[in-house]
């Protein structure tokens, strides 16, 4: 299923789980890992000077720091070289999402691995000239799916009983979509699949009497429409579940994967590129993968190219 | 005549030069050489006896020495009113003492010389407004600046920066081929966002040729898909060149008079191929300058004027607002207290004033926008201008520099800053960094995406 996995990182206790979800994938599909740093954002203008995104000081470029950096991943990782060979650093300067996306685009993988949001305030000067998490910056844009694990594992990748996927009927989805199903069908999981889909209180234009009922016969709607989109590609599936529920989109996700125990939870983001900049504004994605205690991928209409 | 591997009186004419400069980390050993490195007194003077005419003969001569540009010089202002910090003592005390010395000047005095054109006078030209004769002390150190950087003064990142636009006709190692490449995928990237989107290469005829800055397509390429989607929305006929799309210019700022002319000569060669009806260039101040203001004088052009009509881009911004091209939503106008930094590039140095506030009455909602004090023509340099900003050695006076603009905003209470310029940009940028008074800041495209109406035919189903 992966020959090539990106591991973008940032070195920082926030990547610590990814670390050991990437090597534990590069080790089961043979692949090779990328273990991928920019540790350096462009300051001062056309200067030579960048600024070390962990430890804040302006540093000049060299090849010596380069292979420090290097050293520092390596130290990083320390005991997870030893699950593969097939692993190589790649480090470079620039703003972090950018240099993850022209890297990916360089070398064409078939799953990129993140951790969760640093939140560090370190790089305060970064995040306000460029608005939106890196996450939610790479998973918008990249050409294959974007695995977010921002928590200890739960379980094994392989070893799910639950996969939870929601859909907002969008082409991101249906990108999603395919990657749930090619990871059931591929690994012959035996689990569940729930496809999921939330109402948002905008959607549903209540009158002022009959607003359950009125609620109600929008959900039973929606679930025929999940059925009739899903149900052609679910042949051989013996447990697939479709549930519909109003209330706040990401809220919504979260406590149904909660209900079922998800070991995996998959989106199809479908965020236009400039509402993720937007002040004050956080995506449905950006929500669930701060909050969830599973695993989350993110696949986009690029990543259903790449499936194909 | 002693000169050393690093420092020395050649420019960059091989990658593998550059590349040897580059890996001298911060300039070490490039200005342990520059110690020691020797002056060429005969080719000084000869220079200054071809070059040095009329114009800045009058003007070294008939400065009073009234000091009446000390209080228009921010540096001046910041120094506890240094009189080493008038704009006329640091002219006079380096440029008049090379004509008055003919050129019999040492190492000593050049490396004083060099800190003084470039960690003293960002060469915004303000003193010039003020000076009852009119002399124009920021021209004239651009001037010193050329003499200086022939005979091998000159900081180490400006050295490098003509070294990149020589090699690459860019200020960034960035070839032609990573340019097609970054804008393809670009357009890949955005295409589904806003349906038709495409960033056309090498159209000939086309109404817009569109050139820009290397470091957006360096770092950040979000930058030309933002231009690419407002031309898109505006429904204009625009065009990038191949090669010939670097309108920015370090060479100027170091000095390289010979790179200044092959640089605008390169984005001249692309209008004359392409033949475009005009030409609008990216927001940067001191790109403006130099190849639309300045270029066509180095590169003798007798008209004064690029080989086609050439704007700025806020011109074209105010432009596609005011005939309805781009349609900005009220409800989504800037409902925050804003402020606009006037770049001296194209503000005081090329008369676009009216036309930045134009804007800002399209986008910012009545009783946001705050004015700077002194703003407009008189507005103070951003503190990073003329190469200031990426001048290691200098950074502790360049900081400095920022002070000026850090107690202009804090005064007006914004919390965001339109910027509409790279080296502003950087500039405060960088005195976020350094002061932390809590403010954003922001080129005009991302501003203008956020708020623009997209017509019914281009929205995304």
């Amino acid at each position: 299923m992966f020959q090539k996995i990106l591991f973008a990182t940032c070195l920082r206790e926030a990547c610590d789980h990814a670390a050991r979800m990437a090597f534990d994938l590069a080790q089961k599909y043979d692949a090779h890992l990328y273990v991928f740093n920019v540790f350096g954002m462009p300051t001062h203008g056309y200067s030579q000077v960048v600024t070390d995104l962990i430890t804040g000081d302006e540093v000049v470029l060299n090849e010596e720091y380069v292979d420090w950096v290097k050293e520092e991943i390596a130290e990083y990782c320390n005991q997870l070289l030893k699950k593969t060979k097939k692993y190589s650093f790649e480090v470079t300067i620039g703003f972090p999402h950018r240099e993850i996306l022209r890297f990916a685009r360089l070398i064409d993988p078939d799953l990129i691995i993140m951790g969760g949001s640093t939140g560090d305030p370190e790089v305060s000067t970064y995040k306000r000239s460029i608005a939106g998490s890196t996450v939610q910056r790479v998973a918008k844009a990249a050409p294959c799916p974007v695995l977010v694990v921002g928590y200890p594992l739960p379980a094994f990748w392989g070893e799910y009983s639950n996969v939870v996927f929601g859909t907002d009927f969008s082409n991101a989805s249906d990108a999603g979509f395919e990657f749930a199903l090619r990871l059931l069908r591929e690994q012959k999981l035996d689990c569940e699949l729930h496809v999921f889909h939330a109402l948002s209180d905008g959607v549903i234009q209540t009158g002022d009497t009959n607003a359950q009922e009125e609620i109600r016969d929008h959900i039973g709607k929606t679930k025929q429409q999940i059925k009739q989109k899903y149900d052609p590609w679910m042949e051989g599936l013996k447990q697939y579940f479709v549930e519909v529920r109003k209330g706040l989109p990401a809220l919504e996700i979260l406590k149904y994967a909660d209900e079922k125990h998800a070991d995996l939870i998959v989106l199809g983001p479908h965020t236009k590129k400039w509402e993720i900049i937007a002040k004050d504004h956080t995506s449905i994605f950006e929500q669930v993968i701060a909050r969830s205690r599973c695993p989350v991928v993110s696949v986009n209409r690029f990543a259903q190219g790449k499936q194909d | 005549m002693l000169e050393g591997t690093l420092c020395n009186k050649h420019p960059i004419r091989t990658e593998q030069a550059l590349k040897a400069l580059l890996a001298d980390t911060g300039g070490k050993k490039y200005y342990e050489e520059m110690k020691s490195l020797d002056v060429d007194r005969p080719l000084l003077w000869n220079t200054v006896e071809k070059t040095f005419k009329s114009r800045m003969r009058t003007w070294l001569e008939i400065c009073a020495h009234c000091g009446l540009c000390a209080d228009s010089c921010f540096f001046f202002r910041i120094n506890d009113r240094d009189p080493q910090q008038v704009p006329a003592y640091k002219i006079q005390s380096t440029l008049g003492e090379i004509i008055r010395r003919k050129g019999n000047v040492d190492n000593t005095f050049m490396r004083m010389a060099m800190e003084t054109a470039w960690a003293k006078c960002t060469c915004c030209n303000r003193c010039g407004l003020y000076c009852p004769h009119g002399i124009d002390v920021g021209a004239m150190f651009s001037y010193l600046r050329g003499l200086l950087y022939q005979q091998g003064f000159v900081p180490w990142e400006l050295k490098i920066g003509s070294g990149m636009h020589r090699i690459y006709h860019a200020q960034m190692d960035v070839t032609d081929e990573e340019f097609a490449e970054t804008c393809k995928w670009m357009a890949e990237e955005y295409q589904e966002d806003y349906p038709g989107l495409t960033i056309p290469m090498d159209k000939t005829g086309a109404d817009i040729l569109y050139t820009l800055n290397a470091r957006e397509v360096k770092h950040y390429p979000e930058a030309l898909a933002e231009a690419a989607i407002l031309f898109h929305l505006a429904g204009e006929d625009w065009t990038v060149p191949r090669s010939g799309w670097e309108l920015t210019n370090l060479a100027m700022f170091a000095g390289d008079w010979e790179a200044c002319k092959m640089q605008v000569e390169h984005v001249y060669a692309a209008i004359e191929r392409l033949k475009p009806k005009r030409m609008v260039g990216t927001e940067c101040g001191h790109a403006h300058r130099a190849t639309v203001v300045e270029g066509p004088y180095w590169a003798g052009r007798k008209s004064g004027s690029p080989p086609v009509e050439s704007i700025h881009y806020i011109e074209w911004v105010a432009e596609a607002l005011r005939t309805g091209k781009l349609k900005i939503d009220p409800k989504k106008r800037i409902k925050e207290r804003v402020t606009l930094q006037d770049s001296c590039n194209y503000i005081r140095n090329n008369g676009l004033k009216e036309v930045a506030r134009e804007i800002i009455g399209y986008i910012v909602e009545p009783g946001y926008f705050v004015e700077m004090s002194p703003n407009r023509e008189h507005n103070h340099c951003c503190g990073g201008g003329g190469g200031l900003n990426g001048i290691g050695i200098f950074r502790k006076q360049r900081n400095k520099a920022l002070i000026t603009k850090r107690d202009q905003i804090i005064e007006t209470g914004a919390t965001l800053v339109i910027a509409p310029c790279h080296n502003c940009w950087d500039a405060i940028r960088d005195l976020e960094e350094k002061y932390c008074i809590g403010i954003r800041w922001s080129f005009l495209k991302t501003l203008l995406i956020d708020r623009v109406e997209v017509p019914e035919h281009l929205i995304m189903r």
